[in-house]
């Protein structure tokens, strides 16, 4: 039987890990405490989006400029997240004849 | 780059602060420039500035030789006893004059020379690799910057030049596509935060931001103009000349037109890479003249007795 090679663009934990040059436990950690989104397969592998890696840069950059835990990281991303969305509902609200 | 700036300004804190204060200033910045706080691409410059200051003048030792030997304090052996050091500048003269004085004017060499400093290696340290945390390099943020355009340059399109940035200013050819919306995003790859260590950059976005325009008003695609007709134009109906960012168009008004009526000019107002382009509405206007010669009084008295039309009447 012939299977067509389809291009995957998610990464198993493994491609994650060597993608970011982190160790795969820091990265399992992080998605426990919800900093990082993965897909859990039925047989438990994670999977990750390429938008993570974005994701995880932001991360590290806050992790390296603020003595923060996971934790309290996954908490000002949340709010980050949330104030992008309502300065760009902002925008809109300041367009011309809007 | 700190170039030339003293680490105290920097960090707005007198140079007899105390460490507790130099943390406060630093931890209050870096919670505002922080590259993933503020996605200006002016504070990235300033946050990793604020970084290199704190790193200096956090530690009492490297604080002490920033003290006596100003911003060149990396170059000068660990041994030089500062008074020593002091007056053999002064004996210097005239040819050292330029860089005398803490943070005027001299400021720092980045040359191959300098074994243990070297920009990047700040920005590596800020976000780069550090030994024992476990990381890779750390790719940049993101940065925005908003983009003001004229209506005029919105409906053609085409290159244009931006410069942001304060000290450190970078310019852009920026392709803009016809008929782009306000508030759209245009990305540079790659022109964003530096990434650490080698890492790969963040990309920039242009937020377009539509200006206000004397004649325009926008909204979506759609351009609204105001239509002034004199009340006989009005009346009778005339052929008026309207401007329209691609040229003048002419625009038939109906007899009968009162103020407010709005003329579609179908496909004149802004274009639409992605379908129908915006309509261009021309939206009547009466004027009466402020004064009237006995003439023109006198014509419009016989149009007053000879006319019963009532605007008021409700019907």
């Amino acid at each position: 039987m012939n299977y067509a090679l389809i291009r995957t663009t998610r990464l198993d934990l493994g491609a994650f890990a060597r993608a970011t040059g982190t160790h795969p436990d820091l990265i399992r950690r992080l998605v426990a405490l919800g900093v990082i989104d993965a897909r859990q397969d039925p047989s438990g592998e994670l999977w990750f989006s390429p938008s993570q890696l974005a994701a995880f840069a932001r991360v590290q950059r806050l992790r390296a400029g603020f003595p923060l835990n996971y934790a309290a990281i996954g908490l000002v991303t949340d709010l980050l997240d949330r104030i992008a969305a309502l300065e760009d509902a902002l925008r809109c609200s300041r367009r011309p004849g809007a | 780059m700190a170039e030339g700036r003293d680490f105290y300004e920097i960090l707005g804190v007198p140079r007899n602060a105390s460490q507790e204060e130099i943390q406060r200033a630093y931890r209050k910045l870096a919670r505002t420039y922080h590259p993933d706080i503020n996605s200006d691409p002016v504070a990235e410059d300033r946050f990793k500035d604020i970084s290199e200051a704190y790193n200096v003048l956090s530690d009492p030792a490297i604080r002490r030789r920033y003290d006596a030997f100003g911003p060149e304090f990396r170059q000068i052996p660990e041994d030089v006893d500062p008074d020593a050091w002091r007056r053999s500048r002064a004996g210097a003269g005239a040819g050292r004059a330029g860089t005398a004085g803490a943070g005027a004017g001299g400021g720092f060499r980045y040359g191959a020379g300098d074994m243990d400093f070297d920009i990047e290696d700040i920005f590596g340290g800020l976000f780069g690799a550090r030994p024992g945390r476990g990381w890779g390099p750390i790719p940049g943020a993101d940065q925005e910057a908003e983009l003001p355009l004229t209506v005029e340059e919105v409906y053609r399109g085409g290159r244009k030049s931006v410069t942001i940035g304060g000290a450190e200013q970078r310019s852009f050819e920026v392709n803009i596509p016809p008929g782009v919306t306000d508030g759209q995003r245009i990305r540079l790859a790659g022109q964003g935060g530096r990434g650490g260590d080698g890492a790969r950059a963040g990309d920039l976005y242009f937020i377009v931001r539509i200006l206000p325009h004397p004649i325009y008003r926008i909204q979506g695609r759609d351009l609204h103009v105001e239509l002034r007709l004199a009340p006989w134009e009005a009346a009778l109906g005339t052929s008026v000349a309207v401007d329209t960012p691609g040229g003048e168009a002419k625009v038939k008004v109906p007899h009968g037109t009162s103020c407010g009526k709005r003329l579609r000019l179908r496909g004149r107002g802004l274009p639409n890479p992605r379908g129908q382009p915006g309509d261009l509405f021309a939206e009547a206007k009466i004027l009466v003249p402020a004064t009237l010669s006995p003439t023109q009084r006198e014509l419009f008295e016989q149009l007053a007795a000879a006319s019963d039309f009532d605007p008021r009447s409700r019907q």
